[in-house]
């Protein structure tokens, strides 16, 4: 965490040094229109993100309910139909 | 759904049963430290993905220094999300090798590098290496101001070594000085030669993890060990963390996409403040710490052999800390790896804020 | 309306569930980077503009050639003087086409394809006629655009 806040300071730091010369190079689109496809795109992502997780911690849940009963493993002595 | 006359047509020809069986039984202890196990499939997801999004952007850069940097301007601003993808690109290398620090100094804390892993850690530091070698070259493609003078320094820096300093100066330069040969060189290493050497050695990894299985602390070894299967627990419970993982790359990627200068100008002075990626800056800042002259010595000199030393001690450290080898605390060596870890990480906030 | 049994086992609901969130999340994801990685599909432009001084006094019964995006354009002065601008793309495989003065056709040197002074296919594989262009002129500024297109020049 503390490498993230030190990597965006960083950033600022570098980026108005860089503004000190001629126009710096668009990274990023600026249209608001193109900004707020993008950030609705990041919400839409981390919606499925979570969901998705969701699901998998459903899953666990039911793993771990099934192994707790016992019933996951094969029988050792299944007769077989000769 | 047809997956059972998929599933047929594989068992008839494939010994499935067989992979089956050896997949059941990996099991994984459960305990206190359980959250570093993760570590080591993060980094790996990471490189997954750089592998992706690097191929992809290799569909687009100009590897020639006179296109170079125009090449990258242009899938920045011209091509349909261009800027998310090298914004991945660079995001997913901060945090790859964030981790691989993070599994390397874990691994050295929890003492997992002791008999019979010591391959692992060998493998592993060699791994450790490349991927910041990997973040050189990488950085180097931009071929913008700030990374053809942080090149020069690291290369510069690695000519320092005494005896060996010159040759692998001229070869990682192709030259006497930084150009479009070095550029052409590290171009080289970046897309084809380190990553083939990558994927051989993290294949040798993960297979002597699969062989040795996971490592308990040597505090609770002698304990009775509560184990769960990986598949398919631990593989849910790592395919959440990835999910995550992914999900903060994403963000970073979005919200915090990395400049680019114009085209470096090899005759130009050296921007201000100039500093090299943050995973140098240890190396620099100890090299700063070191007066010009040591009783006649050149100073340089001496910090480079120190330093050069003192990573070498830590890629042996296996060999010699006899103690955990034979199973019994090592608490020496417990403060030596606190002393390493705590070392990066001062001397990296430093280098930052200075 | 409670039913006394499940309609589905547990199982096979959560591996739906799980399996079909995957395929969609996967599926966009898959689509954002194949956006990348198909490049552009060669978007041809609505219209070029040229400089008039440069084309509209070649000889009659020549041709001169323009960049129509990564393309061939050719402007076309007919014997009478009457001029045309079309794509210099032949209808069959793509290639180039050439002026042929003396016969004042077009030709397509790949299959030996004939097109006549309006571009009609009437000679060799070509399946179909060359597509003409429409030309305005303002001033300094001659605009070649397909046709329909209603040119808007960007205040520059």
């Amino acid at each position: 965490m503390k490498r993230i806040v030190f990597a965006v300071s960083f950033f600022f730091a570098n980026a108005l040094g860089l503004f000190a010369q001629d126009k710096a190079i668009e990274v990023f689109p600026a249209a608001p229109y193109d900004r707020f496809i993008i950030f609705q795109a990041l919400a839409l992502f981390w919606i499925g993100i979570i969901g998705l997780i969701v699901i998998i911690r459903m899953k666990l849940r039911e793993i771990e309910r099934i192994q707790r009963m016992g019933i996951d493993q094969e029988q050792k002595d299944t007769p077989l139909l000769d | 759904m047809s997956c059972q006359r998929l599933r047929n047509w594989i068992e008839e020809r494939y010994d499935v049963e067989e992979m089956r069986r050896l997949a059941k039984h990996k099991l994984v202890p459960v305990h206190q430290y359980e959250i570093w196990y993760y570590t080591g499939g993060i980094a790996m997801f990471l490189f997954i993905l750089q592998f992706i999004t690097g191929m992809v952007l290799s569909f687009y850069y100009i590897p020639y220094f006179e296109h170079a940097n125009k090449s990258v301007i242009e899938i920045v601003t011209k091509l349909n999300m261009g800027w998310f993808f090298r914004s991945l690109h660079h995001w997913g290398a901060q945090l790859a090798i964030t981790v691989l620090f993070i599994h390397a100094f874990s691994t050295l804390l929890l003492k997992s590098y002791r008999k019979p892993r010591e391959l692992l850690w060998v493998s592993g530091f060699i791994l450790l290496g490349i991927s910041i070698f990997f973040g050189l070259s990488g950085y180097l493609l931009l071929w913008d101001e700030r990374a053809f003078a942080a090149v020069r320094v690291a290369t510069g820096g690695a000519g320092n070594l005494p005896v060996i300093g010159g040759l692998i100066k001229a070869f990682l330069r192709g030259g006497l000085d930084v150009t479009g040969d070095t550029l052409t060189r590290f171009y080289a290493f970046h897309v084809s030669i380190l990553p083939l050497v990558t994927l051989f050695l993290i294949g040798i990894h993960v297979l002597l993890v699969q062989y040795h299985g996971m490592s308990v602390p040597l505090s609770l070894e002698k304990k009775p060990q509560r184990q769960i299967p990986f598949f398919p627990n631990l593989f849910y419970k790592d395919l959440i963390i990835w999910l995550l993982v992914l999900g903060i790359m994403v963000s970073l990627a979005v919200l915090l996409p990395p400049e680019i200068g114009k085209k470096a100008d090899p005759l130009a002075p050296a921007p201000e403040n100039i500093k090299p990626e943050w995973y140098f800056l240890f190396l620099f800042q100890t090299l700063k710490l070191f007066p010009g002259d040591i009783m006649g010595l050149n100073g340089e000199t001496i910090a480079i052999i120190l330093i050069s030393c003192g990573i070498l001690f830590f890629f042996l450290i296996p060999f010699f800390d006899r103690k955990s080898s034979r199973g019994e605390k090592s608490v020496l060596f417990t403060w030596i790896g606190v002393l390493y870890t705590l070392y990066f990480i001062v001397m990296t906030i430093i280098g930052f804020v200075s | 309306m409670k039913i006394a049994y499940s309609l589905v086992t547990r199982r096979t609901f959560l591996n739906t569930l799980f399996g079909g969130w995957l395929v969609a999340f996967c599926g966009g994801s898959l689509y954002a980077l194949l956006k990348f990685a198909f490049p552009t599909l060669g978007k041809e432009p609505d219209f070029v503009v040229l400089k008039t001084g440069d084309f509209i006094n070649i000889p009659p019964n020549s041709v001169k050639p323009f960049a129509w995006g990564g393309k061939l354009g050719l402007f076309f002065k007919k014997e009478n003087g009457s001029t045309y601008a079309l794509k210099g793309v032949c209808t069959h495989m793509e290639c180039n086409v050439t002026y042929k003065p003396e016969d004042k056709k077009f030709y397509c040197a790949c299959h030996k394809g004939w097109f006549d002074d309006n571009g009609k296919n009437i000679d060799g594989p070509p399946p179909k006629p060359l597509e003409f262009f429409e030309i305005t002129t303002e001033g300094e500024k001659l605009i070649i655009a397909k046709k329909g297109i209603k040119v808007e020049l960007p205040k520059a």
